[in-house]
């Protein structure tokens, strides 16, 4: 893959917003331990992200850094309403569970600072392809969460009981899901060192610890 | 004996280790002590005086339009990230250009803004906590959580980044566990 | 005093003989059912252990047999009867999760037994805190009945102990199968600390520390008897010997030890006292590994002053030396 296709479509795989950036990771943590607040996430998420960034392509670029972040902000926070008077129609259940993690969606670190430090830097067509990339990694993760945090924790998919014979109910409080959410990204670095061929370069820190 | 209840009670109602607010800043801020107490304390004054804009904003806010409560507190983090850049740039200007990475880190993410709607949150449901006081003490009591749980973060830094941590989960993923871990250990205390 | 570093064999050895002298014990009062709970421990411990370094790179070696020990550890905080599943899925995660992923034997941060029976604390309490009587044998795949709470979850609630002192001795009263044994643990603490297999500045810390406080604000009437009590009860003595004091964990010299393990010591009394936390003690362990993580950073700090400063004096008198010598030849 040459470095254009890579920063189009590295966010899905590559360099997974989640869990490579460690971005938007709250949410993953304490709202994904079922599929209905996942696809409810998911929603939320990408039609946030994907129209916020869209819209602050527009802003000028001339203007100072921190009135762009401020503006990037705000323009999120107003999407943010038609979206969760939508959501009130499709996931009125889940809404109620995400609670405060449906709001914290508009102020993602993908909205605020990446579009200044990747997006806003790439052509037009690149940037929508690349942020469709960027949450896709993020809904994919997410689901993936929720699936098996809810398998696991409550034996069920979709709220349909199946067949699990010892259940962890651990797995479905937050820190049931830092330890998930870290063995996923340890799972994904080592897949990913694999895949790439090069088993150094998986770490974003090395200390001597001597 | 209070003391200690005290203590673990801070604990229990950590917004990191209970609700995964500000994770992703408290892995930058644990990175050094420079950066501990630089973003820690940036992110104590934005919770404490939001949470004080905050309450003006619930007690005008009606219950009909709460959806524009983000918005309304979008634009006070705006007003205050501004007006800290605007006080170090006139007063430190010395240090602005070390400050104002951490500013710029600290104002528009999770641990503030969840902040923020965490002691809404609270303040609705138990009545006694709708007060200036109540919301400007529970803003400062989470940027003392954040700062606790940065220490605890700090403490185990080299060793989740020596190179005797196997290469996939050298950094990030084992600060996630190790946070996990100690989490749990706070959750089994409740 | 720093301990002179020991090879992890020699220790696990030591640990080793004391852990099987407890699963005697407990054999004797639950029956082969704590055998082969405490076999199912160690093998999946042993199994998870060589394939996680397998994963790693690194070649098994008499050193990594620690991972037995843990599995055992964890086996005698479990009741007997404990559910086998849930065991596996402990010791996986005490080995794979608590110590390997952070780099295992190297890089120890947790105590692994101790992370681990927080982990099914949160998940499966129930299976967890209830216990058969002793001398009630149940069979290898046979149901558990007549489960009842521990003599620590009734002494913490209701602050009665209605067992002698002879019972209390010889681990005769409703508990984990192998912390209960409160004359061999004894006799554990004391070889271990004279082997010097674990932390002896640590284990007298936790016993001062819940012996003072169990004496100034006693939980019973009597004082004798809460301090009595507050050390055989919630599995104090058994986390002294294993989990606070355990070598890899706790800070290496005895005053930071000593400290540590009395901070650890008063914290559970206090959360026993005024909770009614059963086994606050391991959980508390837990939470203190950033302190242990602290002290152990401080000492390094200290010896590395130290050598500079010995290089220091040593440069400083050698130019002394250098000096006479010149002064002398000169005249």
């Amino acid at each position: 893959m040459n470095d254009r296709k890579k920063a189009v479509l590295g966010g899905v795989l590559g360099d997974n917003i989640v869990l490579s950036g460690l971005m938007v990771i709250s949410p993953v943590i304490i709202c994904g331990d079922t599929l209905k607040n996942a696809e409810a996430l998911i929603y939320a998420f990408s039609a946030i992200t994907f129209l916020s960034v869209l819209i602050s392509s527009f802003v000028p670029k001339k203007l100072p850094y921190t009135v762009k972040v401020i503006i990037y902000a705000l323009i999120s926070a107003l999407v943010y309403i038609p979206v969760k008077l939508a959501a009130k129609e499709f996931y009125p259940e889940s809404i109620e569970r995400i609670g405060i993690y449906y709001p914290l969606l508009a102020v993602n670190s993908l909205i605020v600072f990446q579009t200044e430090a990747k997006f806003f830097r790439m052509k037009k067509t690149d940037m929508i392809i690349s942020l469709i990339s960027c949450i896709a990694g993020f809904d994919i993760v997410m689901l993936l969460t929720g699936f098996l945090r809810e398998l696991f924790a409550y034996g069920t998919i979709n709220s349909r009981i199946v067949d699990v014979n010892t259940l962890i109910g651990g797995l479905s409080q937050p820190f049931g899901g830092f330890i998930f959410l870290g063995l996923m990204c340890g799972a994904y670095r080592f897949i990913r060192g694999l895949v790439s061929g090069n088993n150094n370069v998986r770490s974003d820190a090395d200390v001597s610890d001597k | 004996m209070f003391l200690i209840n005290d203590l673990i009670a801070l604990l229990a109602a950590n917004l990191i280790l209970s609700q995964a607010l500000g994770t992703s800043t408290i892995f930058i801020a644990a990175g050094s002590r420079k950066n501990l107490v630089a973003t820690a304390g940036v992110i104590t004054i934005f919770t404490t005086v939001g949470s004080a804009a905050a309450y003006l904003i619930d007690l005008i806010l009606q219950p009909s339009v709460s959806d524009l409560r983000l918005l309304f507190y979008t634009i006070v983090i705006g007003v205050l990230y501004a007006a800290l850049l605007a006080a170090v740039y006139k007063f430190g200007n010395r240090w602005f250009e070390d400050l104002r990475r951490y500013i710029h880190l600290s104002a528009f993410n999770c641990a503030v803004m969840g902040t923020l709607f965490t002691i809404n949150k609270r303040a609705a449901m138990d009545g006694t906590m709708f007060n200036l006081g109540g919301y400007v003490s529970a803003g400062f009591e989470a940027g003392i959580g954040f700062i606790i749980a940065a220490l605890i973060l700090t403490a185990a830094y080299r060793k989740l980044n020596s190179s005797k941590v196997p290469a996939s989960f050298r950094g990030f993923p084992a600060m996630l566990v190790y946070l996990g871990i100690i989490s749990m250990a706070v959750y089994s205390l409740k | 005093m720093q301990y002179k570093t020991r090879k992890e064999r020699l220790v696990w050895l030591d640990i080793m003989i004391t852990l099987l002298t407890l699963e005697l014990m407990s054999y004797f009062y639950y029956g082969i059912r704590s055998v082969f709970l405490a076999g199912v421990c160690v093998v999946t411990g042993f199994a998870a252990e060589l394939v996680s370094l397998r994963l790693m790179k690194r070649k098994f070696t008499a050193d990594d047999l620690t991972c037995t020990s843990d599995a055992l550890i964890l086996a005698l905080m479990f009741p007997a009867v404990m559910d086998y599943h849930i065991s596996v899925i402990a010791v996986l995660f005490a080995i794979v999760v608590a110590k390997n992923l952070f780099g295992g034997r190297l890089n120890m941060i947790f105590s692994p037994a101790a992370a681990a029976y927080v982990f099914v604390l949160t998940s499966w309490e129930r299976q967890l805190l209830q216990y058969t009587e002793p001398h009630i044998k149940t069979g290898i795949f046979e149901t558990p009945s007549n489960l009842v709470k521990s003599a620590s979850y009734v002494f913490d609630h209701t602050g009665t102990f209605d067992h002698s002192d002879f019972e209390v001795l010889l681990g005769n009263f409703s508990g984990p199968a192998g912390a209960v044994s409160i004359l061999l643990l004894a006799v554990a603490a004391v070889v271990l600390m004279m082997r010097r297999s674990i932390s002896a500045g640590a284990f007298l810390g936790t016993i001062c520390g819940t012996g003072l406080f169990a004496v100034v604000t006693p939980m019973v009437s009597s004082r004798s008897d809460s301090l009595k009590y507050s050390l055989v009860t919630n599995m104090v003595l058994f986390s002294a010997i294993y989990i606070v004091s355990d070598l890899r964990i706790a800070p290496k010299r005895d005053y930071y030890a000593f400290f540590y393990g009395l901070f650890i010591g008063v914290i559970s009394y206090v959360l026993v006292l005024t909770g009614a936390k059963e086994n606050a003690i391991v959980i508390v362990s837990v939470l203190f590994t950033p302190i242990a993580l602290g002290f152990k950073h401080l000492e390094k700090k200290i010896d590395t002053a130290a050598q500079e400063h010995a290089a220091e004096t040593a440069a400083d008198e050698a130019a002394e030396t250098a000096a006479g010598e010149e002064a002398a030849s000169h005249e």
